[in-house]
């Protein structure tokens, strides 16, 4: 019982210019380890499993609780937030790669800045700054708070951009996660001013039409939010306000 | 990963890596939407047409199939409405399709969900599918005896075709192929265009779409058992020439 382990290969990367390599490691298993916790083990060991000195792997993490979206990799092959990916949940040897849709940092670490581009490019946001005070915005019912909370749950992982046929580099598409923000931000009342401006940059190239409605996105989204709901709300709002456009502009 | 001691110029652009939302810009959107609606009308259209209208007279014998293709033939401006209806609307639907597939990264191997095996099966349908056409366009409408001249001899020439083993199988894969990349392409069409927008609605509409899927497959199967299971009927112009005038029974008719 005390010789229990765990076993796990991690792809290292030291910088995005060289190849790619894998390492084996082995620490003392202990009840209740998540990936992060491991891999906070390993940076204090430092050592591969046949003994060899290593550096500590490189790695995106914050709150340790699913809420703040930096941790997701992909963990035996699939994305996953290695926060709440538990051990013992877990196929050993557990295989750690970064996220396979993103321009590398180093190890396990990524750049996900085109999630934060296109949530700009979409005006994801409710603008309220102005040279007076706006006042408070109009009251919500409660039906219509129940309908916008599950989108703001977004943690902007980009698991539901990781595992989506449709983006890639030939297709530059925009992804779950932005489209399922321009809904909350257009059910928003106050928000809902800008909704044509946000409709109209989905219609762009790589916008909402790019979505083959695989529903991987549904389906590995750690917060489970509602994403196929959101593309066909967005999409019928898009097409509507296409035919809108073409009739009064 | 920037140092916040000395600020450099934002100059790190994403070096690979998928790019941002073009907004207001390119044509995508209107050919994707395209795309989407030629599946429906006018191909789709057209499917239910050719299936559970005409072939399906099949099932009434050869006469009832020869006067079918004949009142097609009639039809005004057949060769307009063949191109512009039929042929163009689905090259544009299959060559675009084909790069929708390219462009795209199936992972059903990593994700092997439903939704993902459908998004992967569509693509291979719709090849499928249109291997199909294009071969049994070819093969019906202009290899051999003129359908559209005789009419007549319509029953024989597709007897004949189903003479071939492999033929057979083609048609039958063929129709399969067709009818599911058809009724999943509804399923995807509704909740594209945003019209069964809840998970409820697709998935009752899911159900709907199934029913299509083995309508059209069941009569297509029913239509060729009917051309097995006939007597082979000519297959020559001289077939053409019995069925212009008024053909003479080959049951017996009802006298009262
Ligand atoms: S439904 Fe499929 S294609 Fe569309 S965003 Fe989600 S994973 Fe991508
Ligand atoms: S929609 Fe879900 S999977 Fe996508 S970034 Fe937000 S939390 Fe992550
Ligand atoms: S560390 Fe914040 S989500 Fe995992």
């Amino acid at each position: 019982m005390a010789d229990k382990t765990i076993q796990l290969k991690i792809k290292r990367q030291p910088n995005p210019e060289v190849a790619a390599y894998w390492e084996d490691f082995e620490l003392p298993w202990r009840p209740n380890m998540n990936v992060i916790s491991v891999l906070m083990e390993l940076a204090m060991l430092a050592k591969t499993k046949d003994g060899k000195p290593t550096t500590p792997i490189t790695y995106d993490s914050n709150c340790l609780e699913e809420v703040c979206g930096s941790c997701a990799m992909l963990i035996n092959g699939k994305a996953h937030m290695a926060c709440s990916a538990l051990i013992d949940d877990l196929e050993q040897p557990i295989k750690l790669e970064p996220l396979s849709k993103f321009p590398i940092v180093r190890d396990l670490a990524v750049d996900r800045k085109v999630l934060f581009e296109n949530l700009k490019r979409v005006k994801a946001w409710i603008p309220i700054d102005g040279t007076y005070d706006l006042g408070p915005g109009p009251r919500q019912s409660e039906a219509q708070q129940n309908e916008e909370y599950p989108y703001s749950r977004c943690i902007s992982c980009t698991c539901c951009m990781e595992v989506c046929p449709q983006f890639n580099e030939d297709t530059g598409f925009v992804g779950a996660a932005t489209i399922a923000q321009v809904l909350l931000f257009n059910l928003n009342p106050t928000g809902q001013m800008q909704a044509p401006e946000r409709l109209r940059a989905l219609m762009g190239d790589g916008g909402i039409h790019e979505c083959g409605y695989a529903q991987n996105c549904v389906e590995i989204c750690p917060k489970d939010i509602p994403l196929t709901k959101a593309i066909a709300t967005v999409g019928r709002a898009v097409v509507g306000q296409a035919v809108k456009d073409l009739f009064t502009t | 990963m920037a140092s916040r001691v000395s600020p450099q110029p934002e100059t790190h652009t994403i070096a690979a890596g998928v790019a941002p939302l073009r907004a207001g810009q390119g044509h995508s959107f209107l050919l994707r939407r395209l795309h989407s609606l030629s599946g429906i009308v006018p191909v789709g259209a057209f499917l239910v047409e050719h299936i559970l209208v005409s072939n399906a007279t099949a099932m009434n014998g050869p006469e009832a199939y020869a006067n079918q293709v004949k009142f097609l033939a009639s039809l005004p401006m057949v060769l307009f409405l063949e191109a512009f209806g039929i042929w163009l609307p689905i090259l544009f639907h299959a060559l675009y399709g084909f790069y929708i597939w390219y462009r795209g990264d199936g992972n059903t191997i990593s994700y092997p969900w439903q939704g993902n095996w459908m998004y992967t099966l569509q693509r291979w349908t719709g090849l499928i599918a249109f291997a199909y056409i294009g071969w049994h366009v070819w093969h019906l409408r202009f290899a051999g005896i003129d359908l559209h001249a005789h009419p007549g001899a319509s029953f024989g020439k597709v007897q004949s075709e189903f003479a071939v083993a492999w033929q057979l199988a083609f048609y039958v894969v063929g129709l399969l192929a067709a009818s599911w990349h058809f009724a999943y392409g509804i399923w995807l069409f509704c909740a594209k265009w945003g019209i069964t927008v809840g998970e409820r609605a697709r998935q009752r509409f899911l159900v709907v779409c199934m029913v299509i899927f083995f309508t059209i497959s069941a009569v297509g199967l029913l239509s060729i058992r009917s051309f097995l299971t006939t007597p082979r009927q000519p297959a020559d112009a001289s077939a053409g020439e019995l069925h212009a005038k008024p053909a003479p029974p080959t049951a017996p008719v009802d006298k009262k």
